[in-house]
């Protein structure tokens, strides 16, 4: 009798100790979920070439061709007066063709002169002009790299997130792809998510627009220069694919 | 990677079949085994209290005879007595019975006597080392078992990092993980069975060499007895 009682005692403790315990497993032991990504440093050197095309100025000097003067025909005829008169008029005449010549040579040449300033003044401005858009240019390439990586590093974080919060269906093998469209609004919230590529298995595609409606929020967009985001992030397409299965 | 949820249950409920089996055992062996510390701490430790409590009693010069009614009323009620007052009990019992014929031969009757006490002291014995043995199988082969399941998980877990082409550790990690709580409870199963079991061995002989030193002082009273007619 006292032998009954004291093993229904001991039943009695070990089996509370032993809840006790599972109890406490049950509740404390949880991993540290924090896992500390260690983003790749690096350093980027970029060759900038700044070199516009020189252009040769080409000037075209035109020769202008002298008119060949006239020649007075000179009648020694019989009324030398006439003839005198005749001759004087015609030398006045010639002397003010001559003269309007001269000023109407004089005139075109100022002209030539001015046109030919202007034309200089157009083509160093035109050199100005095309090297400063070669320079803007060269920016704008340098500007879209730099929009490149800053993109794709995005990018990067997105599809891992999306792969930390995907959960394999049994279907799922490796080789499988599927490409979705996230929509996104400036917080990083998704919004809305559709299948652009089957992977061929519905399970599959659904696990994965599954994922990205888990991640619900990339915090980490909210840091991106908003342009960037309205040019590539409004809507991002991702292809997803499954790293390590057993199968 | 996929987030794997790490939590001890889920590890448990994802390990292959053997290997729960495994943990099962162990687990049932620890439960088993806690329940034989307790019962027999509880046991040897109210032995012991009952030896001291006897040989009060046995030393303060009360007469045996009514010592002896007192323990056989005692048994009476309780349904039994144990541990010193067994001894004591069928020891004087025989005594009387031999020497209730008066020509009784002194040597018999001490014979008669001694030989009642060693029984009674073998019965004892026997009841003193109840689940000893099983302390000291657990405390012996839980860990060997935990290992078995050890060694079987990782070896799943290997073959399945086989067939793996991009081989990264949180392939193998969880495999490895679960397998190792097998190991964990082995030694948890195991460690308390370990100290047990010394101890209480220790403190069963203690018990037994005390009841043998009583029962030979009774002898020799009894023998004083036998001896004055």
């Amino acid at each position: 009798m006292r032998n009954s009682l004291s093993y229904s005692v001991a039943i009695l403790l070990s089996l509370v100790l032993h809840i006790a315990l599972v109890g406490a497993l049950f509740v404390n032991w949880q991993p540290e979920t924090e896992r500390v990504m260690m983003q790749p440093q690096y350093i980027e050197a970029k060759l900038v070439e700044l070199a516009p095309k020189k252009k040769t100025p080409a000037p075209k000097l035109k020769s202008k061709p002298k008119a060949p003067p006239k020649k007075p025909r000179v009648d020694l005829a019989k009324k030398k007066r006439e003839e005198k008169k005749r001759l004087a008029k015609v030398a006045a005449q010639k002397k003010a063709a001559e003269k309007k010549r001269l000023e109407e040579e004089r005139l075109k040449k100022a002209e030539q002169e001015r046109q030919e300033q202007q034309r200089q003044e157009a083509e160093r401005q035109r050199k100005e002009s095309e090297f400063a858009e070669a320079l803007a240019a060269e920016q704008a390439l340098v500007n879209a790299r730099e929009d490149e990586q800053a993109a794709n590093s995005y990018r990067q974080l997105i599809q891992q997130r999306l792969s930390e919060n995907w959960s394999r269906p049994p279907s799922a093998r490796l080789g499988m792809e599927t490409l979705i469209r996230i929509r996104l609004v400036p917080t990083g919230r998704v919004v809305g998510v559709t299948v652009l590529k089957s992977s061929g298995d519905s399970a599959f595609d659904r696990s994965v627009e599954q994922a990205a409606l888990k991640a619900e929020q990339f915090v980490e967009l909210q840091a991106m220069d908003p342009a960037l985001f309205e040019k590539r992030f409004r809507q991002v397409d991702v292809a997803f694919s499954p790293e390590d299965l057993r199968l | 990677m996929i987030e794997e949820n790490l939590s001890i249950w889920s590890l448990i409920a994802n390990a292959s079949l053997l290997v729960q089996g495994v943990m099962a055992i162990l687990f049932i062996a620890s439960v088993m085994s806690w329940v034989m510390i307790i019962q027999r701490g509880l046991y040897l430790r109210s032995a012991q209290r009952g030896f001291r409590e006897f040989e009060d009693a046995f030393w303060s010069g009360v007469d045996l005879a009514s010592l002896y009614t007192e323990l056989t009323q005692k048994a009476k009620q309780q349904g039994g007595t144990d541990g010193i007052e067994n001894v004591f009990r069928s020891g004087f019992r025989e005594f009387n019975r031999l020497t209730q014929g008066d020509k009784a031969d002194p040597d018999a009757v001490m014979e008669g006597a001694d030989r009642a006490m060693r029984v009674a002291l073998s019965r004892e014995d026997e009841k003193l080392n109840i689940s000893l043995p099983f302390l000291a199988s657990v405390a012996s082969v839980s860990p060997y078992i935990g290992l078995f399941g050890t060694v079987w998980g990782i070896m799943n877990s290997f073959r399945g990092l086989a067939m793996v082409q991009q081989a990264t550790l949180a392939t193998v990690a969880p495999g490895i993980s679960e397998a190792l709580i097998a190991t964990a409870m082995g030694l948890f199963a195991a460690i308390p069975a370990v100290i047990a079991y010394n101890r209480y061995a220790a403190l069963v002989e203690m018990t037994n060499s005390n009841y043998e030193t009583f029962a030979e002082e009774f002898s020799s009273i009894l023998h004083r007895q036998v001896h004055a007619h």
